[in-house]
């Protein structure tokens, strides 16, 4: 017997089968047979039998049924077992002295049937095994296949069973379907993990119904992220509302926090590779994931175009390095704590100058390389050349101006990534206190410990390390408290938000400001476009701003002018 | 006491009937016993003379399943008989063939007895 199997036995050392007969002498007779390899247990009635199954729905491996009793008869009891979710797992063998009833049971969902009068001892046992061990290499497979929570199959069958389906349907029409559930961390955060698995199995089990029904193959990826195959020509908005519908009940006041959304790529291209058909259904459930108004989106030509795009800017990456299509821009950081702003560093920021789309929005290809793991080609310019712009300053001006630059949170993950800085130090001859790195608030939350780890390692090299985009993300106080930093860069969106007035958002700032004060370190505002914003910023305690007041980014020949200023 | 071969003589296929209770005869000729105090012997001679088929066909199925699983050949061939007729509710004289059923009853008792 398989060792995979060994779960399956009761405490005994033996599994556990129920023999339910009105007649004693049946039952004691199939007991004699079964008690040197099973743990037996009798019930004389269908509800006997019943309420025995409930009890022991867990660790009964199979149930062999009479079919005349009284009370629930043999046919009731099947009927039962075949479809409540919680015993539909118990395979169940079919006594009968009846061959007009052999067909029917089987029918009835029993896996074998056993005729009275009985055959020799070896040869029942013999099928109560083979009947066991069907039932639970089925139940290993399907544990194997099947995500737990909802029963639909995992990432990597999903896939090959959609693989499956288009061999023996070669030409039906088949939509590639995305769901999702907008803001479903909330509902995690608002009730709990357990009613977001709740909500999860709910819709894992209207999912199922539809399938069911229409047929295709459904599959959960990870947290709310579920795909569907599913036949063309449905009407996906009122998929949407029978998905969505009750899923809140009792909880929420405010239901409109915890809607389902659906992305499909429609009658799919047979010739698109499968992974790719669901990539497309997702896109199209991103195109709507933060709108309150549209939960249904469809694959189309302008998405279509900026996957092609998309594939052309991975494709042309590599070139795009050794050619260098790559510039790097130069946004000066003032320092305002003293009565005139002094120019004292400035960050690199990277532009893509490419040769068929022109210039390309980092907007648009850093969170695409990001996604792609990729975006560590890019940075990994962006630092070197950073470090030969140091140098260069330094060898035309006589003063070591520092940059900053930024680190994506997959850069963390290189092996080399704390060596590459040091051999940057050492190739250019600076010193880390001159190289600033920027790491945003998000990465610190996301997987904090290796990020903590890395930054602690930097720290101890020497180099300063900047939180961006403070305030963007969900830091706890307690996390801030022990966070190895050496400068808070606020979140733009404060400063464009603030106020020559009291506001909330000025209040927010300034609490920011303190908490800076309290760690001991200087606050960096970014975004800052007006003479108010500086005074006001000034005021509050703020050491150092950078923005289109004194300018926007510019390329290091321009950015020369800066440093002439400051020497003169 | 009870013996295979006495059985045997009384027309039981001991053979399949033993089989079947693991050639244990002490188990065996237990579950003999307490197929000779069946209360659907009972029951089934009430519902022919009643002429209550329903009740007539359980009790005799009930028994044609237990006598078939001792291989109590001379009552289950009766049993079975009568099983067969009632599963259509077939109206005729079942008088014989419960006669039959009994007296076979009171041999095996007679036996069970010595």
């Amino acid at each position: 017997m398989l060792k995979s199997h060994e779960k399956y036995y009761s405490e005994f050392g033996k599994r556990q089968v129920l023999v339910v007969d009105d007649e004693v002498i049946n039952r004691e007779m199939l007991g004699f047979m079964l008690a040197s390899d099973y743990v037996v247990l009798y019930a004389e009635d269908g509800e006997d039998a019943l309420q025995k199954i409930r009890e022991n729905s867990h660790t009964l491996s199979l149930v062999l049924l009479d079919l005349m009793m009284p009370k629930l008869d043999g046919f009731q009891l099947m009927e039962i077992l075949r479809t409540d979710p919680e015993l539909e797992h118990i395979p169940y063998i079919v006594l009968t002295s009846e061959r007009s009833a052999e067909v029917a049971s089987l029918r009835s969902g029993a896996s074998d049937f056993i005729a009275k009068p009985f055959e020799q001892p070896e040869v029942i046992l013999a099928r109560i095994q083979r009947t066991i061990e069907l039932a639970e290499d089925k139940d290993i497979i399907q544990n194997t296949e099947r995500d737990p929570l909802t029963s639909l199959f995992n990432r990597e069958f999903f896939y090959r069973y959609v693989e499956q389906y288009d061999m023996h349907h070669p030409a039906k029409k088949m939509d590639a379907v995305a769901l999702n559930i907008n803001h479903f961390h909330l509902l995690n955060e608002l009730y709990g993990w357990d009613y977001g698995d709740h909500v999860l199995s709910a819709i894992g089990n209207k999912v199922r119904e539809l399938m069911a029904e229409n047929g295709g193959i459904a599959g959960r990826m990870d947290a709310d992220s579920f795909l569907l195959y599913y036949p063309s020509g449905a009407d996906y908005d009122s998929i949407r509302d029978m998905l969505g519908r009750g899923l809140l009940e009792g909880k929420a006041t405010n239901s409109n926090k915890v809607k389902v959304r659906i992305g499909i790529y429609p009658n799919v291209d047979r010739d698109v590779k499968i992974e790719r058909r669901f990539d497309r259904a997702k896109q199209a459930a991103d195109t709507i994931r933060s709108s309150y108004t549209k939960f249904v989106a469809y694959y189309d030509n302008s998405l279509r175009e900026k996957e092609l795009m998309e594939e052309s800017l991975i494709e042309s990456l590599d070139t795009a390095v050794a050619e260098r299509q790559f510039r790097i821009f130069y946004q000066p950081k003032y320092d305002i704590t003293g009565e005139k702003p002094v120019l004292c560093s400035a960050e690199a920021l990277v532009r893509w100058n490419h040769p068929e789309f022109g210039m390309v929005s980092p907007g648009v290809f850093i969170p695409l390389f990001e996604d792609k793991g990729l975006i560590q080609k890019v940075d990994r310019f962006v630092w070197e050349e950073a470090a030969a712009q140091i140098c260069a300053w330094r060898e035309k001006f006589g003063i070591t101006l520092p940059v900053s630059v930024n680190v994506s949170r997959i850069d963390v993950y290189a092996p080399d990534f704390v060596s590459n800085f040091k051999n940057l130090m050492t190739k250019y001859q600076l010193k880390p206190q001159d190289y600033y790195l920027e790491i945003t608030e998000s990465a610190y939350t996301e997987d904090s410990e290796q990020l903590l780890a890395v930054v602690g390692q930097l720290r101890e090299e020497g180099f300063s390390v900047e939180m961006d985009d403070f305030g963007s993300g969900y830091s706890s106080l307690n996390m801030i408290s022990t966070l190895p930093i050496d400068a808070l860069k606020l979140d733009m969106n404060f400063i464009r938000n603030m106020h020559r007035k009291e506001s909330k958002n000025n209040r927010i700032i300034e609490l920011m400001i303190d908490i800076a004060r309290y760690l001991e370190v200087p606050v960096v505002a970014e975004g800052v476009e007006t003479q108010d914003q500086v005074d006001l910023l000034r005021s509050m305690g703020c050491h150092v701003v950078q923005g289109y007041y004194f300018s926007k980014p510019v390329s290091a020949e321009e950015f020369e002018g800066f440093i002439k200023e400051l020497l003169e | 006491m009870m013996t295979i071969e006495k059985l045997k003589a009384f027309g039981a296929n001991t053979e399949e009937g033993l089989g079947r209770c693991m050639n244990n005869e002490a188990f065996y000729f237990r579950l003999i016993g307490m197929a000779a105090k069946d209360p659907n012997f009972e029951k089934l001679e009430i519902a022919v003379v009643m002429e209550e088929l329903d009740d007539a066909f359980e009790a005799a199925h009930a028994l044609k399943g237990v006598l078939g699983n001792l291989a109590l050949t001379p009552l289950f061939t009766p049993a079975n008989e009568m099983c067969e007729l009632l599963r259509s509710r077939t109206e005729t004289d079942y008088g014989p063939l419960m006669e039959q059923l009994m007296q076979a009853k009171a041999q095996l008792e007679a036996l069970l007895a010595e």
